[in-house]
């Protein structure tokens, strides 16, 4: 993107932030405003320009924050906050300019309370860090996303964020505790379970904790989490298995994920288009045979003595459902590098065969067991027809993982990865792609799934969806929103809640 | 012999390993050229490869390390 960078707000509230937050706290130059603008989702990089805050502010404190909120609030500016940029439904993108809260610098750990289990943390540290800090303590905190190196624990709340562990440890909403939460109109809330901080349940006045976990910053910007700890797993134990078709890999799936072992922290199931993309490019599978077309692969966590006998249950089910053990390099292997797929640089096939850089789209939803196999089906038909007219799209295949906190049988997080050729976007090409968004929720919704388990449902062809998909529910969000956001200031565009404005209340 | 030596860091040859992935290392696995022709590929020195495939390791052993103090083996389970 090339060009002056206008800045679309009066100097006199340049300068009122600037008092707020201190001349290092404010940035207006080109490449602070630029490099906060997308998400690593595919992104219309032809209209780049449409997205660039005005402004990026760094608060150091909820106090800050409080005032900045305000003054936004005052000014009718909008507030988009942003942790590390990692999401992937464009809820840190800003759609209206303004202001860009970066949370970043708010990235202290200001308690670690070995006695009650607790770390209470800024929203501007990545769980990464937090780890190698808790880590002579004997405890970890275990939200494990894909992008765990280099995402926060502020973005992990804004999203809603999925675990690759959550089936033995829970997921974001399930291990962040209590909340300090900077409201729309600069108010500052604690919420959780009840009026305390370290409380895991109370049945005192409404559960607000969940209302603002996956609000994709529209409700308010988090200063403070306190969080839960586990012990430090004493053992690590990852198995991948091979099948000759789909079926017998599904009904593995099944039988893992229903085995009922506390320690199993997650189940997961790769299709044949999935087997075929990471035979071309993956080395663990490049040389793998013909005959291999599914993958069902497990991780288990926890003491030696719980894990060890359920490691060996789950070798003996996995055989006996079909599945041949690929063995201990690929098993460890490929799920050590599961914890980190945002470091993978991305490549795809143009429909000739020649490699071109793709960005990599992943379209999740939430679906029950019993409908993966139809839906696998229908959601690759559809990316084969935009691939065939647009040329710019490519099946990187689908996997299915256990998307229960603690339960992990009943439904699935089920991606379909698309590489997409951005630098050959324009807004026929960009328009084709939502198009095949909208067709995949249509599916996803018509076997009574849930557009995202994991991203968020915020962006273009997932959320023209939300009403349908909530009915009634999506009316309350509205009437939440304009009763916590009175000016719409905080992430607005955001979930179709510009409509919260629109109607008569 | 220790040291550094130009000569060395000229790859080896290809050798072909499917109809689409060459390989110059064993276990370093490259896409066929004939592929790449839209993205030029990059000419590297030996020991870049060698790097970049060192680092790769070292990174998976950092991460099995950083969640749990040891990885069980299912070789070992069932032997």
């Amino acid at each position: 993107m090339t060009g002056v960078l206008p800045v679309g707000i009066a100097d006199h509230v340049i300068d009122e932030l600037r008092g707020i937050c201190g001349d290092d706290g404010v940035r207006v130059d080109r490449p602070a405003r630029v490099n906060r603008t997308r998400v690593p989702a595919p992104f219309r990089v032809h209209r780049w320009a449409e997205h660039v805050p005005d402004v990026v502010v760094l608060p150091r404190s909820t106090e800050q924050t409080a005032e900045v909120v305000r003054l936004a609030n005052r000014e009718r500016i909008p507030v988009v906050p942003r942790a590390a940029g990692t999401g992937l439904t464009d809820g840190a993108t800003p759609l209206r300019h303004g202001i860009l809260l970066d949370v970043k610098r708010m990235n202290q750990i200001r308690d670690i309370d070995l006695v009650d289990r607790t770390v209470t943390v800024g929203p501007g540290i990545s769980m990464l860090k937090l780890n190698e800090v808790l880590r002579p303590h004997g405890v970890i905190y275990p939200d494990d996303p894909a992008s765990y190196p280099c995402s926060m624990v502020g973005g992990r709340i804004g999203t809603g964020g999925w675990s690759l562990i959550g089936a033995r440890y829970g997921h974001t909403r399930d291990l962040v505790i209590s909340m300090t939460v900077v409201l729309p109109t600069g108010d500052v809330v604690q919420v959780g379970d009840g009026g305390g901080r370290k409380l895991r349940k109370a049945s005192t006045g409404f559960s607000l904790k969940q209302l603002f976990m996956g609000h994709e910053g529209t409700l308010g910007v988090v200063t403070e989490a306190t969080l839960e700890l586990v012990p430090r797993p004493e053992v690590e134990f990852a198995a991948f298995f091979g099948y000759p078709d789909y079926r017998t890999a599904y009904e593995s799936t099944g039988a893992l994920a229903k085995s009922g072992f506390a320690t199993l922290a997650g189940v997961v199931l790769f299709d044949e288009w999935k087997l075929a993309y990471l035979r071309r490019d993956d080395e663990a599978y490049i040389e793998q045979p013909e005959s291999l077309r599914a993958v069902v692969a497990l991780a288990a966590y926890g003491n030696r003595a719980e894990v060890t006998p359920a490691a060996r249950a789950l070798m003996r089910i996995g055989r006996e459902t079909g599945g041949d053990y690929l063995g201990d390099e690929v098993s460890q292997g490929d799920w050590a590098a599961r914890h980190d797929r945002y470091a993978i640089p991305l490549h795809g096939r143009a429909p000739d065969g020649q490699v071109v850089p793709m960005s990599w789209h992943c379209e999740d939803a939430a679906l029950n067991y019993s409908v993966l196999p139809q839906v696998r089906e229908e959601w690759h038909a559809i990316v084969a027809r935009y691939r065939e007219r647009y040329g710019i799209f490519d099946d990187w295949g689908m996997f299915a993982y256990t998307n229960g906190a603690y339960k992990p049988w009943g439904d699935y997080l089920v991606e379909i990865d698309v590489g997409i050729w951005e630098q050959q976007l324009d807004d026929e090409a960009w328009e084709g792609w939502v198009n095949c968004k909208r067709e995949i929720t249509e599916v996803t919704l018509k076997y009574g799934g849930s557009i995202s388990a994991c991203h968020g449902a915020s962006r273009e062809g997932d959320v023209e969806y939300v009403p349908t998909e909530l009915g009634g529910a999506f009316d309350v969000m509205k009437q939440i929103k304009r009763t916590l956001d009175p000016n719409n200031v905080m992430n607005p565009g955001t979930y179709l809640l510009d409509q919260a404005y629109e109607e008569t209340p | 012999m220790i040291g550094f030596l130009l000569s060395r860091q000229h790859p080896p040859e290809p050798r072909r390993i499917k109809d689409d992935v060459v390989m110059r290392f064993d276990h370093v696995y490259e896409v066929d050229p004939t592929l790449m022709q839209t993205i030029a590929q990059d000419d590297m020195p030996a020991w870049d490869t060698h790097r970049i495939v060192a680092h790769r390791w070292d990174h998976l052993d950092w991460m099995h390390d950083h969640w749990a103090d040891a990885v069980l083996s299912a070789e070992d389970l069932e032997e």
